[in-house]
């Protein structure tokens, strides 16, 4: 099966980014920032948002000067092929990490909150089972789906967050400043990398139609997922107060058992449903772009090939740990410290080497 | 079509499989609606009474004429709820499922317990026990409670729970005290937690007299041939720990002051100022946002809340018209005020004298007035509530009179 070579619209590249980022606010990412700035992790997340809009723009100016090519194409160009394979493989670990902490994550929540009894390898061999025929199907087709359930997944967000604003009481956000600005400013700097899927979205620039829709579908997600993150993490707490919504592992999941519309009781198998979806495509997406960066790296063309492979490899290393819940906390938050300050630095060191380079004025002489 | 890409398309199915092992019939779960917890004959150990539901009573299926009892009744001496639902097996032919579980009774003796706290914690634990369960207290062992509790109409015991304690809480009777509000509160560490407080137990000393909410559940004499369960007033918790309670007066007071309460419908009585062996029935109607002021960074820290209230006088037993008598009417008024001020001020005392804590949920907007949660533990509000100086100002403005405002005099009738 060949790869199609068709091109993704703003609205899908958008949907994608969406769902990619979106669920981070249902899983565990939450408790990092509770763990560290209390109640006041939503200011955490508007810094780590500010601080972010920089790297985000001189990445966009990059990669507009080399139009049509992907993120690990732009490295090697930049910092020649020896240092360039060095970063790319970096993101590449750290890819993997992530993936394989995340989907532990997940098949935890599935397992403990959902389906207790069901083995978690049998969990975790359908996530990424389906997760891998997401990607095998290529990025156009996950953008397609995630547009596609784009709206259900959101309105149903909307919905319960709406219902937890009705049981929450704003006065519960006080003291406003948490642990004070040194909390905040520090946890907001190690967590940084809440919003490095960005900056893996450089990978499939070139899928985009045109890069003007790559930079408008950036601008206008980014926008959005921080009032959404910022929103979120204002109303867990002003449901469970900031004693509780720390020692909770997954607040997005106790919310939605806790709240009741009207009289419907017993709500989370509404929500469930469309978390799961958005799951799925999350996880089609990582896997997508993981093989996309392997094969860019290796210098594989046919690199959807690598799918079966890498899924199951993925699944090995998901279910290795004997207690998953303390190793993946543990490493889940040393790697989002680690990529934090990468994340922040790269960007930079590209945008620097590009204009020492003087690509930006050939950009400006067309 | 490629053959691999045929096997691919039958990938999704697997999803299903997962759906399989958390299958189970609904005729073979047995749903608890509640659970009561008693303390165990040995130290560590809990006496668990399940209520559980039949939902074949009542349904549509058999047409509500089914011949079997709504609900059933067993009890067991075991060390915690999860382990329960196993050993419960041995008499209940079901498999124990706490989807449905409406609410936790515990007896006071439990609840005053040093240990209670950690029995109570098993609940969040459980995948199936949502944090929207009510914490319920019974004055006696709850499982003479629950024996004793047979309602004539609601027999269905989660209507019977739900209806019983959603009317409570509008009434302002009980608070609304579900597992969700224990935990946050003793986690806040700042405040206490009221818990609806009930009992099926008929004291000696039964009242019944003009002031109608100042007693405790199984105080208030009820006749005729009905269920005599009692949802009155609240139990007092402090870190985890029942220490007192309150009366249903004084917990719609609290209730009134509280931000957090959902009271709506409060029609209580006031003294006829004018008229000493009259009562007049009132509506009080917490219209306005109330305000809440604070002093708290000088030596002296104090508190000022005034509550403006909305108050129809729906009786007249002394035909006076109030409505026609200006000066009366702002007299009355005043009368009102000075003595909701007066009662309210009586329990803000108890609170910092008897429980040293408050139950109004004022920790909130002192939280307003730190900065950071460093200074605000510093200042330990807990510690420092029962030397606040407090005062409550209640602004009461007189609504309608009832649905037809003027009634003749008395002599013109009788004359």
């Amino acid at each position: 099966m060949k790869q199609t070579k068709g091109k993704m619209g703003i609205r899908e590249f958008a949907a994608i980014l969406f769902l990619l980022i979106g669920t981070k606010i249902t899983d565990d990412t939450p408790t990092y920032l509770y763990s560290g700035a209390k109640n006041a992790a939503w200011i955490s997340m508007l810094l780590i948002s500010m601080a972010l809009i920089i790297p985000t723009i001189l990445l966009l100016k990059v990669l507009s000067v080399h139009k049509g090519k992907n993120l690990h194409e732009i490295n090697l160009y930049l910092f020649g092929k020896v240092i360039g394979n060095m970063v790319s493989f970096t993101l590449l670990i750290l890819g993997l990490l992530t993936i394989v902490m995340d989907s532990s994550v997940y098949v935890d929540i599935i397992g403990t909150m959902y389906f207790t009894k069901t083995p978690t390898i049998a969990i975790f061999a359908v996530l990424m089972c389906v997760s891998a025929y997401g990607a095998k199907k290529g990025v156009e087709h996950i953008g397609s789906v995630a547009w596609l359930v784009f709206f259900y997944t959101k309105v149903t967000l909307i919905v319960a967050l709406f219902f937890t604003f009705k049981e929450g009481n704003s006065k519960l956000l006080f003291p406003i400043l948490g642990p004070g600005v040194g909390g905040i400013v520090k946890t907001a700097a190690q967590k940084l990398s809440i919003f490095g899927d960005f900056f893996y979205a450089g990978l499939i620039a070139p899928f985009v139609a045109t890069f003007k829709d790559f930079r408008r579908g950036m601008f206008l997600t980014y926008l959005i997922l921080t009032v959404e993150l910022t929103v979120a993490l204002m109303l867990f707490v002003m449901l469970f107060d900031f004693t509780s919504v720390e020692i909770l592992n997954y607040p997005f999941h106790e919310t939605i058992r806790y709240i009741q519309i009207g009289f419907l009781t017993n709500v989370e198998t509404l929500f469930f449903p469309f978390w799961l979806v958005a799951t799925f495509i999350r996880f089609s997406f990582y896997i997508y772009l993981f093989v996309l960066l392997l094969g860019g790296i290796f210098k594989i063309r046919e690199f959807e090939y690598l799918i079966p492979l890498v899924t199951v490899i993925f699944i090995l290393l998901g279910i290795a740990p004997e207690t998953p819940l303390i190793t993946i906390s543990e490493n889940r938050d040393m790697t989002l410290q680690v990529l934090s300050p990468l994340l922040f630095v790269l960007p930079c060191v590209m945008w620097i080497i590009a204009k020492i380079r003087g690509d930006f004025k050939n950009e400006s002489s067309v | 079509m490629n053959p691999l890409f045929k096997l691919f398309l039958l990938v999704p199915i697997l999803f299903l499989l997962a759906g399989c092992w958390d299958h189970k019939e609904i005729e073979r779960k047995s749903y608890v609606i509640g659970i009561g917890l008693d303390k165990g004959k040995e130290q560590g150990t809990l006496e668990i009474t399940y209520l559980i539901g039949n939902p074949e009573v009542g349904s549509q299926q058999s047409g509500g004429s089914s011949m079997e009892e709504p609900s059933e009744l067993i009890t067991i001496n075991v060390t915690d709820y999860i382990s329960a639902r196993n050993i419960a097996n041995s008499v209940i032919a079901r498999e124990i499922s706490y989807d449905l579980l409406r609410v936790i009774l515990v007896s006071e003796e439990l609840a005053s317990d040093k240990d209670f706290l950690r029995f109570i914690y098993g609940t969040v634990k459980d995948r199936e026990i949502k944090r929207s369960t009510q914490l319920v207290v019974t004055k006696e062992k709850v499982g003479d409670y629950l024996k004793k509790n047979k309602p004539k109409m609601e027999t269905r015991p989660h209507k019977y729970y739900e209806y019983m304690i959603d009317r409570g809480i509008e009434t302002g009777m009980i608070p609304d005290s579900e597992l969700h509000i224990f935990f946050r509160v003793t986690e806040e560490d700042a405040k206490v937690f009221l818990s609806a407080y009930t009992s099926s137990e008929t004291t000696e000393e039964e009242k019944q007299g003009p002031t109608q909410d100042e007693f405790y559940a199984g105080q208030l004499e009820v006749k005729g041939e009905t269920n005599r369960t009692e949802f009155f007033g609240s139990a007092v918790f402090l870190e985890g720990r029942m220490i007192g309670k309150l009366n249903g007066e004084e917990n719609r007071l609290v209730m009134l002051l509280n931000e957090f309460s959902e009271i709506s419908d409060i029609i209580t009585t006031f003294q006829d100022p004018f008229h000493e062996q009259y009562q007049l029935s009132a509506r009080i109607i917490a219209h306005k946002e109330k305000t809440v002021k604070m002093e708290l960074n000088k030596k002296h820290p104090k508190i000022r809340v005034t509550l403006p209230l909305k108050v129809e006088i729906l009786s007249d037993p002394s035909m006076t018209n109030y409505v026609e008598k200006k000066k009366e009417t702002a007299q009355l008024e005043d009368y009102i005020e000075s003595s909701m001020e007066k009662k309210i001020a009586d329990l803000v005392e108890r609170t910092q004298k008897e429980f040293k804590a408050e139950p109004f949920g004022w920790s909130l907007y002192a939280r307003k007035e730190f900065k950071t949660l460093k200074e605000y533990m510093t200042f330990d509000w807990m510690k420092t509530y029962p030397e606040i100086d407090i005062g409550v100002k209640v602004d009461v403005e007189l609504g309608e009179f009832g649905r037809q405002p003027k009634i003749p005099g008395f002599k013109g009738v009788r004359d």
